[in-house]
């Protein structure tokens, strides 16, 4: 297949930092990987539509602080807070690390053993998803990062993990790394927010088993000129469930990867995000679904508001392999721009080699619909907010993806707040 | 006509019996209904006789003029002069009605040894068959079932019939999602084909359409078998009392 | 779209369905091969091989100098890998680039002196070289329709019917060779403009060696006075074919070109690298349908041909509109994306594909739409049908530059897969760079439905004609857009094509 990286781009020299025996070989492992396929490069099948060379640049360019005196995100969740500043942990303002029915450990902890539970799962999952199309700065993310956590859900968790990624320092450039278990039958939800560092290379992998359940809802800090790369690595069990949200406003660029592995029947997966763009806005959405058991069912669901110049991206790829049978694959992407100067850009893939299944995709782009515009202003609704009800409505079937009613209505909410303060 | 003895079947994926045993003779010419409760089987019989996949014949026999069925594909079964109006007819986009009926009557014809008939003798006698049954020229020539009411589809459910002059035709809950003048009119297709040489089984769940179809016998499903059998009055005693009463008398 | 509206063709072709398909017998009925001396030049290419060429087509010097180019660049490129096939390495030394049978050298002044040999190979395969006559087999649906056709037999153009009819209305209808002698002016003026000589590896290679292929050329404010056809028949051993069709179209003028192709039987794989450019002006109307059926391989994958085509249109022209309309049952690895470049305003591009693989065939194609002008229109409708151990891909491009304002797409992509070892693949690249501009896009993919078959295997159709009656209406919306004679032609190749799929 043509999606491995052809043109080996810089490889860079690393060392890995220095730990227990089960992360060492995990780190190893990815670092000999990343110096066989390079870091990508513009000319690799998948960065066609977003040029990566200021996520693999040896400095991160500096990015201004985005000064707001809003609440953050999901403020009013009961949940375990844990702090980062700048992509480093900062105890003192986090909560404590208790949480019935799930054991959360720092990476940095958990490396300092020779065992961990946390090898089975960190490493692994990103090394499954490096093949059939490479993903380079996940190799790099699991070789060098020292931050994140090791999460393990045994039973139902009963209040939500949430990390808040703090942005301080104009020059920070952070790697994190989250590893994550769900055993039979357990059920966790995590959330995530902020810009977290001027450039962040952030991997989260999920192992989700048999019957269990997993929640992510992420806020993508609002900075402008943040850089952010990151990837979901999931696999899936028997029965089990997987939903992802991603709401990003702003930042210079985005690329958002999730790599989605079916291994037990009758499970299903949601992967969805909703962004709006405004100007220097390059956001790319990259997910790759494979299917290899019976009966699963995915969904990918993207909507893209740009203006100004804004740049979206979706690369969506349904792979069914040949005994997945009864597959029921779905995707839909759609840009929705605002002015002349936005760009949308889609590859929305299907592979198959099972015959007993349902898949299927949608792409559309285009304008705001007219004639709704001119029905709103027609009963005396100015244009700009006509313009932003639609947005909102556009943006919303996204965010109807996110299962918890609360969550939900708070990034409607958010959403809602930052197109009112656009038009001051 | 139809001989069938001792019929068990099973659902191919699940360990599921489905038809206990049921014994049904119907004579040459001879309409007979069958009535039962939702789940009785009714539909699993017109389906096992009519060859489709996902039943398991675990024992007995089912013969169409002496000849065993159940070991023929769909198709030789129709070519026999098996006849299924389904009870949803299924859309196929793209393909018209006519090319469809054309190539159904003369697949049969074919298989039969007969010869084909040739797209102007078609045309006459599908015009005419579909005029008695209020097709109009349109259904015709749209895609087979594709948009139809429910009402048109069972309409074009007796069309082919029609053209296609089976034998034994089974017709399985024909009557559902008709109102009263569209069942009257489907009535009025299936009395037209009544002959001496033909036979019908109706499979309904409910006696109004033998007010419009007369059967000569009446036969009552439960629980995969046929645990009554009567004459016309016996549809009349489902009507006015319900299944309870003959179920609990059988039992 | 006047096919869409034109009930008479549709209800027409509907009737004839099953005959067409009944009519048809047999397994792939184009095998056979015809035994006639040949003339080859060596083996193997190098530049001696291009000069000769050139000089068996007694052409002018600025041509040699023209593939001579083409060639020198070609040695500098790579042969492309991102499609989804795979094949043996091809050994470009192990191959004819040129053959034509000993009778064409002294080329026959009329169809009279062509060699029966070779009028009996196109009997046989149902094309009509003596000018009474229609596409063999079928019945003329008005009183004179009648198709010209151009006769291509491995590296040479056999002969062309209403030559002399279609002079009158000014149309140009030839060989190109001939063309390239005849009426260099117009060439030289068109040739390359549309896929370039170093556009792709197998055009840059099809620029160097290219033998023939047909010529059209439409005057303004003309309508072709019949459908124009050529037909592509690969004979000799071990040879490619490397044609190069060049259609022009002058303002307000409308033209509607058949192509077809067959092959014979062989084990050995045989390389097609073709060139098609058309040129539409002001208002200018092209229609080109083709029936591609080369040998597809037998049921294990051996031998067939490996079909590396680049097709690409120019509306260069406002108003200007292009329709493609593709059958592709054959072929072992077809490669292949007739495309648009929507340049003059309010022009038009269509694609209409039915691509059917079976057994190890593999193909991968789709189009290109490149939307430059103010509210240009595309449409591309694709469907896809693998059954046996096939892989079939739809490649596709969507492009929406920002100068297009207002422009249109509407891309409707469907999959059907008969049997689980086979696949199905969907891969579209939608780029959209003006908010002026509306891009949709839907693809689906499902197996054959079983409840389809059943019912009419309940109606007394057998398994196999069942699935070719569900996949013939599966297919109906490209059906439709192809003329009459092909839409039944390409109906029965459904039928035949996926032979063997079922049971």
């Amino acid at each position: 297949m043509s999606a491995k990286l052809k043109n080996k781009g810089v490889v860079p020299s690393i060392t890995v930092p220095e730990g227990g025996k089960w992360v060492t070989t995990a780190r190893q492992t990815a670092a000999d990987l990343l110096s066989e396929t390079g870091l990508p490069h513009r000319r690799d099948e998948y960065w066609k539509y977003t040029d990566p060379s200021t996520l693999t640049a040896p400095e991160a360019t500096p990015a201004a602080i985005f000064e707001s005196d809003e609440a953050l995100p999901f403020a009013d969740v009961d949940a375990v807070k844990i702090v980062f500043v700048d992509g480093v942990y900062d105890a003192a303002q986090s909560d404590a690390l208790e949480l019935a029915g799930v054991e959360i450990e720092t990476l940095a902890d958990a490396a300092q053993k020779d065992i961990h539970w946390a090898g089975s799962v960190y490493g692994v999952l990103e090394g499954r998803g490096q093949n059939p199309v490479s993903r380079p700065l996940a190799s790099y993310n699991t070789a060098m990062a020292e931050q994140g956590f090791v999460i393990r859900a045994t039973g139902k968790a009963a209040k939500p993990v949430s990390f808040i990624y703090l942005h301080e320092s104009e020059t920070s450039d952070a790697v994190i790394h989250h590893t994550i278990k769900l055993d039979e039958g357990a059920d966790l939800t995590v959330l995530e927010n902020g810009p977290a560092a001027a450039r962040i290379n952030a991997v989260m992998e999920v192992e989700v088993a048999d019957k269990a359940a997993f929640h992510h809802v992420r806020a993508q800090g609002r900075d402008h000129e943040r850089r952010t790369a990151t990837h979901i690595f999931t696999r899936l069990g028997t029965e089990s469930s997987f939903k992802s949200f991603t709401l990003t406003v702003n930042g210079v660029l985005t690329r958002n990867d999730a790599i989605i592995e079916f291994t037990g029947d009758d499970a299903h997966a949601t992967v969805a995000g909703a962004c709006a763009g405004d100007g220097a806005f390059h956001h790319d959405d990259t997910v790759f679904v494979t299917h290899d058991a019976v009966n699963c069912e995915s969904r990918q669901v993207f909507k893209k508001v740009l203006r100004n110049g804004a740049v979206g991206v979706f690369q969506g790829k349904i792979l069914v392999k040949p005994d997945a049978q009864k597959t029921d694959g779905y995707q839909i992407s759609q840009g929705l721009l605002l002015d002349e100067d936005s760009t949308f850009q889609a590859k929305p893939e299907l592979e198959i080699y099972a015959d007993d299944v349902a898949c299927s995709h949608g792409s559309t782009v285009g304008a705001i619909d007219e004639t709704a515009l001119f029905y709103l202003t027609s009963r005396g609704i100015p244009h700009k907010e006509a313009q932003d009800m639609l947005t909102l409505a556009f943006l919303g079937e996204a965010i109807d993806e996110v299962e918890d009613e609360t969550l939900a209505d708070d990034l409607r909410a958010l959403l809602e707040g930052w197109m009112a303060r656009r038009h001051g | 006509m139809l001989e069938i003895k001792n019929l068990h079947v099973e659902l191919e994926d699940e360990d599921k019996q489905i038809l206990k045993g049921v014994n049904l003779t119907v004579e040459s010419g001879k309409v007979h209904a069958i009535m039962g409760p939702n789940g009785s089987g009714k539909s699993t019989l017109s389906y096992v006789l009519s060859g489709k996949d996902g039943y398991e014949v675990t024992d007995g026999s089912a013969e169409l003029e002496g000849t065993d069925i159940l070991d023929m594909e769909p198709e030789e079964r129709a070519a026999a002069g098996l006849f299924l109006a389904f009870q949803y007819p299924v859309e196929i986009p793209g393909v018209g009605n006519m090319t469809f009926l054309r190539t159904a009557v003369n697949a049969q014809r074919k298989a039969r040894g007969e010869e084909e008939l040739s797209a102007a003798e078609f045309l006459k006698v599908v015009r005419e068959k579909a005029k008695s049954l209020k097709i109009d020229a349109d259904m015709l020539k749209r895609p087979v079932n594709v948009g139809f009411s429910g009402g048109e589809k069972k309409r074009n459910e007796i069309l082919q019939m029609a053209m296609l002059e089976p034998k034994m035709c089974i017709l399985d809950e024909t009557d559902s999602g008709l109102d009263v003048d569209a069942m009257k009119l489907v009535a009025d297709g299936v009395n037209a084909l009544r002959d001496a040489g033909r036979s019908f089984l109706v499979i309904t769940h409910y006696q109004r359409l033998l007010d419009h179809i007369k059967p000569d016998v009446v036969h009552i499903m439960a629980d995969g078998k046929i645990v009554k059998t009567g004459g016309p009055e016996l549809a009349l005693e489902v009507e006015n009392n319900g299944y309870t009463d003959i179920l609990a008398e059988v039992a | 779209m006047a096919a869409l509206d034109d009930v008479q063709v549709k209800e027409g072709v509907d009737q004839e369905t099953v005959e067409a398909v009944q009519s048809v017998g047999g397994k792939y009925k184009y095998g056979f091969e015809t035994d006639i001396e040949m003339e080859y030049a060596p083996k193997g290419l190098n530049e001696d091989i291009v000069r000769l060429i050139s000089e068996k087509n007694n052409e002018p010097e600025w041509m040699l100098e023209w593939r001579l180019t083409a060639y020198r660049r070609w040695l500098q490129m790579e042969e492309p890998e991102w499609a989804m096939v795979d094949y043996p390495k091809i050994d470009f030394q192990d191959q004819y680039y040129y053959a034509r049978p000993k009778s064409m050298i002294e080329k026959p002044k009329s169809l009279d002196e062509v060699d029966p040999k070779l009028l009996e190979t196109y009997k046989k395969l149902g094309i009509p070289l003596k000018e009474q006559a229609l596409l063999a087999g079928v019945e003329a649906p008005e009183g004179d329709r009648r198709v010209a056709v151009d006769a291509v037999f491995d590296s040479v153009s056999v002969g062309t019917t209403f030559k002399d009819e279609l002079a009158k209305a000014g149309v140009i209808f030839c060989s190109i060779s001939e063309a390239i002698q005849d009426h260099p002016e117009l060439v030289r003026k068109y040739l390359g403009t549309v896929v370039p000589q170093s556009d792709n590896y197998y055009a840059t290679l099809n620029s160097a060696v290219f033998s023939d292929g047909s010529f059209v050329y439409i005057p303004e404010g003309t309508k072709c006075p019949m459908e124009l056809s050529t037909y592509f028949r690969i004979n000799a051993e071990n040879t490619g074919q490397f044609e190069r069709t060049l259609i022009v179209a002058e303002k307000g003028s409308y033209v509607s070109y058949l192509e077809g192709c067959t092959a014979p039987q062989r084990d050995i794989a045989q390389l097609h690298a073709a060139v098609v450019e058309l040129v539409a002006l002001d208002d200018a109307e092209i229609k080109y349908s083709t029936v591609q059926n080369w040998f597809p391989g037998d049921e294990e994958g051996k031998g067939g041909i490996y079909n590396f085509v680049t097709k690409r249109a120019d509306c260069r022209g406002d108003r200007s509109k292009v329709m493609w309309t593709q059958v592709e049952t054959g072929s072992a690895v077809t490669w292949k994306y007739p495309s648009c470049i929507l340049r003059g305003d309010d022009s038009q591009g269509e694609f209409y594909s039915i691509a059917i693989a079976n057994n190890m065939q593999q193909a991968d194609t789709g189009t290109k739409m490149i939307h430059l002008g103010k509210n240009t229109k595309s449409r591309i409708v694709s469907k896809g049908i693998s059954a046996g151990k096939a892989q079939n891909t739809y490649r596709g491009l969507v492009s929406m530059h920002p100068k297009a304002q207002n422009a249109r797409n509407y891309t409707q992509c469907d999959s059907l897969l008969i049997g689980d070892k086979c696949g199905a693949h969907t891969v579209p690249y939608i780029e959209v760079k003006n908010n002026s501009a509306r891009v949709e896009h839907e693809a689906t993919t499902s197996k054959v439905d079983d409840d389809q078959l059943f019912y009419c295997r309940q109606r007394g159709m057998d398994e196999e004609e069942a699935v070719a009656l569900v996949v013939n209406g599966f297919c109906k919306d490209v059906l439709q857009a192809l003329p009459m004679e092909f839409a039944m032609e390409a109906q029965a190749l459904v039928a035949i094509s996926l032979e063997g799929s079922v049971g």
